[in-house]
């Protein structure tokens, strides 16, 4: 049983300054592969190091299989870690590299070679590459060899610091699927950092979001894409991210870009409690859909409540991506900007006014200062 | 779609670097030559003159100058014990000089890598013997520290039980040794510690999530990191050391007897007391085939050891 | 799931105390070990200053004086004494530090920037002439400078030190030289910079701390050197070395006055160190270690 629980721990560098990590509650479960992801300063890499012992901790504890393991010397939790720049030892060799903390155990020279092979084996590091010294290998091959030094360890918990970010883009995508794959036959715990949403949507099972030191929202790709618990999450998760603009509250919905979008009753009631006349609206890019030119609605209300809302514009910047095409629109009467997604093959041309449809259940609606999700 | 093959027209040459112009490679050489020139003509004449003069019958304090007598300056430098014993003294105050400079710079270093108070502060006191003029260096370890009757060192001494020890007199060559150890240290310590410094830090967190104790670490990683630069320090050290003049000229004129007459301050001797031109010149030739031998190796080790940033 | 607020105050400091506490420990046993070392490596300077405020009779007892009356007496005698000796070494340290420059610097330039064909040959044979002992030729450098006219003249020092920190410079400046970043030089080449400008307006604005450097060391080696000095020399060209030396005399009380001496000679050299240090390593790794 190699679960990882966060109780309450925190780090602060200096006293009276804002905690790194700010009292995280975190429970990994036993060979899950846990994401943690935020932008730069959030205290991802910070908390990793905690789990791994090279950072302390100044509040709260870590427990590895249930032991606290607060005080406890790195290399005696039982972990292995992977680095952002694979720290690969640079005056020994590859076998000896994967081998090191075998040596470090004391384990006897036979078994270490198998081991070491049998790893070898598992990411494809052919046998002439084991003789050879980090400074000759390629980037790839470095970073798999940072891996293998981990997977021969056998240890209760993987940690992966920004494994991937060194790569390039296509070697990148390979190698995510990888690692995955990797992650799912050996059955360890996994705790994995980066900033990429990209890779903490494919790769985690679930996906921890950490902003300013605090965890935001912990749950799965699929409920942190579906239902965010802020604004934060909502505009972090999602390529190209969620269209947020601030909307003021009318009867029966929220004035965005001269049209009234029509909301849920249970966002107008959180909204009426909290005495708020401005909110913040949150569509997303695939869900807001190109109307046809020629429909057009009779009423200026938007529509009936089945068809949504309809917002008008005019397309700044088209990018295309091959399938698809990103739009970037101006709305009308001054509602900013947006951008939306629609099929490669239609897409308008820059300067033309396009209209798009938006379903009443694909906005979401955020607290315009504490940035929390207005539900019911 | 057929595919047209070009089997008539000939080869197309194969194309190479090109290189630069003859115009252009002189315009690069011009600013190398005044270095050049001065180092040739102030170095390299010189020795060609103590070869000549090697070769020749020339005491200063005889009239008639020099006359041709071949090889017996040769002879006599190597039948000369005083000769041989001064190129040992050289080659093993050097050596221990060195290695002891060099145990302790690593040492040194290894503290001066750990954050504590005033360390700034005391990297600059380690320093300074360094800097000291090695004349004064010298003069002081002699008279103030070493001296019998009044040194400091006897003095910090006696609660171990030493007491009153004439240091020149009965540990010349320890002396001698002591004080180049004292100025070169520093010199080993800053080599040292650039190196400790240049150790990525992730690479040393990644031993210890290994599993890898302090000591294990030093011997398995840091050492190995430190190789080459600990290798440039007893290059460069030996270098220095093995012209080291000033301690022995001073401390100890050599003595007692030829304890410590090194291979310089027998060559200055032949000149300076001997008048001995053309024998010092001998003396000289073969001192520097013997170094050209050393350094030969040396300067192999040299281009391994630095990485040889291209040029642009 | 919704995010978990902070928990109390204290709770996220509780081990943060106990955390700087054992740093704190561990700090103070390498700072113990850290300054007994530095003091001991610098016992004999300050024993050096220190004897050298104090008046000849305190100077030669048993057991050492460390309370006596301080006096300037000493320094009062060496500076009476120690005119020309400063002067000639002020000139020669100075002129040939600029002399080494003037060639260093072009030729640091044709090794690295603009490189000669067989650059490589060209560093090789700088450094070994460093490594050839200049004590091998000093009876026949003897003889050359009594029939140049240069025996006993400033001039015969400031040739032999230029020659002999050459090699050290160009080393050192070709190192500092090859960290101008190429896209600078790219971009002065394509503005239509000649060789002049380059030097000119890329080149020495980004290196004037390395030429610093450079001749900070150049200036050690000078002051400090004896073996050219007290061969070369006799009166009219005597360094502060020598005077030294001259500090001992046959007999009689000398040791407060020479470690008067010993001190002055010292000071210039120690403060100039200790303000080149960080450049210290790369000048005495002839620019190998950064």
């Amino acid at each position: 049983m190699a679960a990882v629980n966060y109780v309450a721990a925190s780090r602060v560098y200096a006293k009276g300054a804002p905690p790194a990590v700010d009292a995280l509650d975190l429970d990994i479960k036993d060979g899950e592969f846990m994401v943690l992801v935020g932008p730069s300063g959030s205290g991802k890499t910070t908390a990793l190091r905690m789990l791994a012992g090279l950072e302390p901790l100044d509040g709260g504890r870590i427990e590895i299989a249930g032991r606290d393991v607060s005080d406890v010397q790195p290399k005696d939790r039982d972990i292995a870690m992977v680095f952002q720049n694979y720290a690969l030892y640079p005056s020994k060799t590859v076998a000896e590299n994967m081998g090191f903390a075998l040596k470090m155990q004391h384990v006897h020279k036979d078994e270490r070679d198998r081991r070491v092979r049998e790893a070898a084996r598992l990411l494809d590091l052919d046998d002439k590459l084991l003789d050879r010294k980090p400074k000759a290998l390629s980037g790839g091959q470095r970073q798999r060899v940072a891996m293998g030094r981990a997977i021969v360890r056998e240890p209760q918990v993987f940690l992966m610091d920004e494994p991937l970010s060194n790569l390039d883009a296509k070697l990148r995508v390979q190698t995510r699927s990888q690692i995955a794959e990797l992650q799912r036959r050996l059955g360890i715990t996994t705790v994995y950092v980066t900033h990429d949403q990209v890779e903490a949507m494919t790769m985690g099972h679930r996906v921890a979001v950490l902003a300013d030191g605090k965890l935001q929202q912990c749950a799965s790709p699929r409920e942190l894409y579906d239902n965010p618990v802020n604004q934060f999450v909502a505009g972090f998760i999602g390529s190209p991210a969620m269209n947020l603009q601030t909307a003021t509250l009318t009867d029966g919905g929220a004035r965005l870009g001269g049209t009234v979008i029509p909301l849920a009753p249970g966002i107008r009631t959180a909204a009426a409690r909290d005495k708020l006349s401005e909110l913040v609206i949150g569509i997303r890019p695939e869900h807001m859909h190109l109307a046809d030119a020629a429909a057009r609605s009779a009423d200026g209300f938007g529509g009936s409540g089945t068809d949504g809302a309809e917002l008008t514009g005019e397309v700044l910047l088209v990018e295309e991506l091959g399938a698809d095409a990103l739009l970037h629109v101006r709305l009308a009467d001054g509602g900013g900007s947006v951008v939306t997604r629609t099929e490669g093959r239609k897409a308008p041309v820059p300067g033309q006014q396009v209209r798009f449809r938006v379903q009443p259940a694909d906005v979401f609606a955020f607290h315009p200062v504490t940035g929390a999700r207005l539900a019911g | 779609m057929t595919i047209i093959q070009d089997v008539v027209s000939p080869p197309v040459a194969q194309i190479g670097p090109r290189g630069v112009s003859r115009r252009e490679s002189w315009q690069r050489r011009l600013p190398l030559l005044p270095a050049l020139i001065y180092t040739i003509v102030v170095t390299q004449i010189p020795f060609l003159f103590t070869l000549w003069y090697s070769f020749q019958h020339y005491f200063w304090n005889e009239p008639g100058g020099a006359h041709w007598i071949g090889v017996s300056n040769y002879k006599e430098v190597f039948t000369d014990a005083n000769f041989r014993s001064a190129v040992v003294k050289s080659v093993t105050m050097t050596a221990i000089a060195v290695i002891v400079a060099m145990l302790l710079g690593v040492a040194l270093a290894v503290m001066l890598d750990k954050k504590f108070f005033g360390r700034g502060i005391v990297r600059t006191l380690i320093i300074t013997p360094f800097l000291v003029m090695p004349a004064a260096a010298a003069l002081v370890w002699a008279g103030p520290m070493l001296d019998p009757n009044f040194g400091l060192v006897n003095w910090l001494l006696q609660p171990f039980g030493i007491h009153h020890v004439a240091w020149l007199s009965n540990h010349a060559y320890g002396s001698v040794v002591l004080v180049m150890i004292w100025q070169w240290t520093p010199f080993m310590t800053l080599i040292v510690l650039a190196g400790l410094q240049g150790q990525a830090s992730d690479v040393l967190e990644a031993a210890k999530v290994d599993g890898a104790s302090a000591w294990a670490t030093f011997r398995e990683l840091t050492f190995p990191h430190l190789r080459p630069y600990i290798e440039l320090g007893i290059l460069l050290g030996s270098i220095y050391l093995v012209n080291a003049f000033d301690q022995v000229r001073l401390m100890t004129n050599g003595g007692p007897g030829t304890e410590t007459t090194t291979l310089p301050f027998f060559l200055y001797q032949k000149v300076n007391y001997a008048f001995d031109v053309g024998g010092a010149a001998a003396a000289g030739v073969v001192t520097v085939i013997l170094t050209i031998i050393v350094a030969s190796f040396a300067l192999r080790m040299f281009a391994r050891v630095f990485q040889f940033e291209e040029a642009r | 799931m919704t995010a978990i607020t902070a928990t109390q105050a204290p709770s996220r400091t509780s081990r943060f105390a106990k955390n700087r506490a054992r740093e704190l420990t561990g700090k103070t046993g390498w700072t113990v070990l850290g300054w007994v070392v530095g003091i001991a490596f610098f016992l004999p300077v300050l024993w050096m200053v220190i004897t050298a405020f104090k008046p000849e009779s305190a100077a030669e007892t048993w057991p050492p004086q460390f309370v006596f009356k301080p006096t300037l007496a000493q320094f009062r005698l060496v500076f009476s004494g120690m005119g020309p000796f400063l002067e000639h070494s002020a000139i020669a340290t100075v002129g040939s530090t600029i002399l080494v420059l003037l060639l260093a610097i072009p030729a640091a330039y044709a090794l690295a920037i603009r490189p000669v064909k067989h650059w490589r040959d060209g560093l090789f044979f700088f450094i070994s002439t460093k490594m050839l002992p200049i004590v091998a030729a000093i009876g026949p450098l003897y003889v050359i400078a009594l029939k140049t006219h240069l025996l006993d003249s400033i001039w015969v020092l400031i040739i032999l030190y230029a020659a002999m920190n050459l090699p050290l410079a160009i080393w050192m400046v070709r190192s500092f030289m090859l960290e101008v970043p190429t896209e600078m030089l790219e971009a002065a080449r394509l503005d239509g910079a000649g060789r002049i400008r380059e030097m000119s307006e890329v080149i020495m604005p980004v290196i004037v701390p390395g030429i610093v450097s450079t001749a900070l060391i150049c200036v050690i080696f000078a002051w400090n050197e004896l073996f050219l000095a007290i061969n070369l020399t006799v009166t009219n060209a005597a360094t502060m070395p020598m005077f030294l030396i001259s500090s001992v005399p046959q007999e009689g009380l000398y040791i407060a006055h020479l470690s008067a001496a010993a001190t002055i000679a010292s000071v210039p050299v120690i403060i100039v160190g200790w303000i080149a240090q960080r450049s210290l390593v790369r000048g005495l790794s002839m620019g190998a270690i950064k």
